[in-house]
């Protein structure tokens, strides 16, 4: 036994130091009025930043929008990679190939994938913005110009972008399925329908609330596909909670503020996700 | 159940035309990768057109990208060494102590893959800009650590538990410790394994962009920063910036092949075999 603690110990250290600790200090940074620069050094201000936050209005747009984004894109992908999953449970011929192609954009740098999209979507160079939507007849609209498209265009190109994950979950998932459950189930002569009701859906409970969780936390924190996209424009049409921190902590250097978004981040997806996690690790 | 021929028709064209969503705009920016800039801004867009690698000798003779591919191929190759070896004791004893504190510990490390990047951020760039590391690859690195280490120690304890309990208990036999058994029993008949999970971890710290975003200025900047760093500039010069971006997907083609069998359970953490 003590030998096992013993190779388990350099890295439970590492981390405690590499994460518990600047945990704990994002914490308190977040109850100090403090300025990069600030010749006078970190203040203790209590609560100050979080009410300074709930009174701004940048902050209540930045939450909506979090927000709106977060739950569309969650929701779109893992619809989509469950119809994907299911549609290649079938006996697709030439599967394998097409399952290496539909996984790709998993793997891109965000920032690539957020640039792709703005260059198809772009009003200038576009195959979509510029020569499509003429086509039919709406040259004059700006996909990413325009505050409601913009935030609908973010919201596609990360589908776009992590639909791969939702997919592959809800895959591995219907390949845990035995066979027998569906033998037994056509022997007692179930319809399609029927099979899918009471055996497949119910035994991707699992993958389903594995890919809500990783899904929330990634749009959560999303920011590098917006930012290359839009930079949080047109005005604030697609300014999340990330790119606010980024703003305030690292433009106006108001390192305090930026910390209690950080706090207030994490414990909007430690509350989310906790309980999530409970339920699948009975 | 038998699937009427029409059926299958249906299915199997919906398929390809998932594929190809997938594939046009990663097609596409690499193709806009070999134009001029009076060929990206033609409308209709030109498929069929005279190919220049003027973009790719600009980008490689002169310019920043020698030097930001320098930086993330250092940071990614520092992120991955360093992590690894410390996850793969801690991974080995992970999926051999199934106690309390073994489960505690396993989940404290999945746990961390909760924290939101902007969170651990904030903290990192106090800490490095007390230290003057700021702008070097050596605080990028440091801060990559905080989801190596978690990623790869509870990617490899999910692989371990796979191989089979007799090597192991072969070697406790044979009078050997835990310690030996890893080393001339366990890493040889992971090594796969290992290969994958690091190659996995190698293409995460590759693609990361806001903690590098923040921690680096100039010198430091990974190729993901230089791109938004680019995209920023007033008259944005696509063919340039469709090739920065078909230079940096290049691991990620190496390796999806090679990976795919991982990466299910990388991305989920193991959380479904």
């Amino acid at each position: 036994m003590r030998e096992e603690y013993r190779l388990l110990l350099p890295a439970v250290v590492v981390l405690a130091f590499l994460v518990v600790g600047p945990t704990f200090y994002l914490f308190y940074t977040s109850f100090m009025d403090w300025f990069l620069r600030d010749p006078y050094g970190p203040r203790f201000s209590g609560l100050d930043n979080y009410i300074k936050l709930f009174q701004s209005p940048d902050f209540h747009v930045s939450l909506t929008v979090t927000l709106i984004f977060s739950a569309s894109s969650v929701i779109i992908s893992i619809l989509l990679g469950l119809a994907l999953a299911l549609l290649f449970s079938t006996d697709l011929r030439g599967k394998t190939i097409m399952r290496t192609i539909l996984v790709m954009p998993i793997v891109l740098p965000p920032v690539v994938v957020g640039f792709t999209w703005k260059f198809i979507l772009s009003s200038e160079v576009g195959v979509i913005g510029a020569y499509l939507l003429r086509l039919i007849g709406l040259g004059d609209v700006s996909l990413l110009g325009d505050p409601t498209l913009a935030l609908v265009s973010v919201i596609l190109a990360d589908v776009w972008g992590k639909t791969p994950l939702t997919f592959l979950i809800f895959l591995a998932g219907l390949a845990a399925i035995p066979p027998l459950y569906y033998e037994s189930a056509m022997i007692d002569g179930a319809g399609r329908w029927q099979v899918f009701k009471s055996i497949t859906l119910p035994n991707l409970t699992k993958p389903l609330i594995v890919a809500l969780i990783l899904r929330t936390i990634d749009a959560f924190n999303s920011f590098d596909v917006i930012f290359v996209m839009t930079k949080g424009g047109p005005g604030m049409a697609t300014h999340t909670l990330p790119m606010l921190g980024w703003k305030v902590g690292f433009y106006y250097f108001d390192l305090g503020a930026a910390s209690a978004i950080g706090v207030i981040l994490l414990l909007i997806l430690i509350s989310i996700s906790m309980p999530l996690i409970r339920i699948i690790s009975r | 159940m038998k699937t009427p021929i029409h059926i299958q028709i249906i299915l199997y064209l919906l398929a390809i035309i998932a594929c190809g969503l997938i594939v046009f705009p990663i097609w596409w920016i690499i193709v806009a990768s070999f134009k001029t800039m009076h060929q990206v801004f033609q409308i209709p867009p030109q498929i069929i057109f005279d190919p220049t690698f003027d973009n790719y000798r600009r980008l490689f003779f002169g310019g920043q990208l020698i030097n930001s591919l320098f930086n993330s191929l250092s940071v990614s190759a520092i992120t991955v060494t360093t992590s690894l070896i410390l996850s793969i004791p801690a991974a080995y004893s992970l999926s051999t102590l199934k106690n309390r504190v073994g489960r505690n510990v396993g989940f404290w490390v999945l746990s961390i893959r909760m924290a939101p990047a902007f969170a651990v951020i904030i903290p990192y760039f106090i800490i490095m800009y007390f230290l003057r590391l700021i702008d070097t690859i050596w605080a990028v690195a440091i801060t990559y650590l905080t989801f190596a280490i978690p990623f790869q120690t509870w990617l490899l304890k999910v692989t371990l538990e796979e191989l089979p309990k007799e090597l192991e208990e072969a070697a406790l036999i044979d009078g050997a410790t835990k310690t030996i058994a890893l080393f001339r029993i366990i890493l040889p008949n992971a090594a796969p394994m290992i290969a994958a999970t690091s190659i996995l971890t190698f293409v995460l710290a590759w693609n990361e962009f806001l903690m590098a975003f923040i921690l680096t200025s100039r010198d430091a900047r990974t190729v993901p920063v230089l791109i938004t760093a680019l995209s920023g500039t007033h008259r944005l010069d696509w063919p340039i910036m469709a090739a920065i971006s078909t230079i940096s997907m290049i691991p990620a083609f190496i390796f999806i092949t090679f990976v795919q069998r991982y990466l299910i359970k990388g991305l989920t953490m193991g959380a479904i075999k």
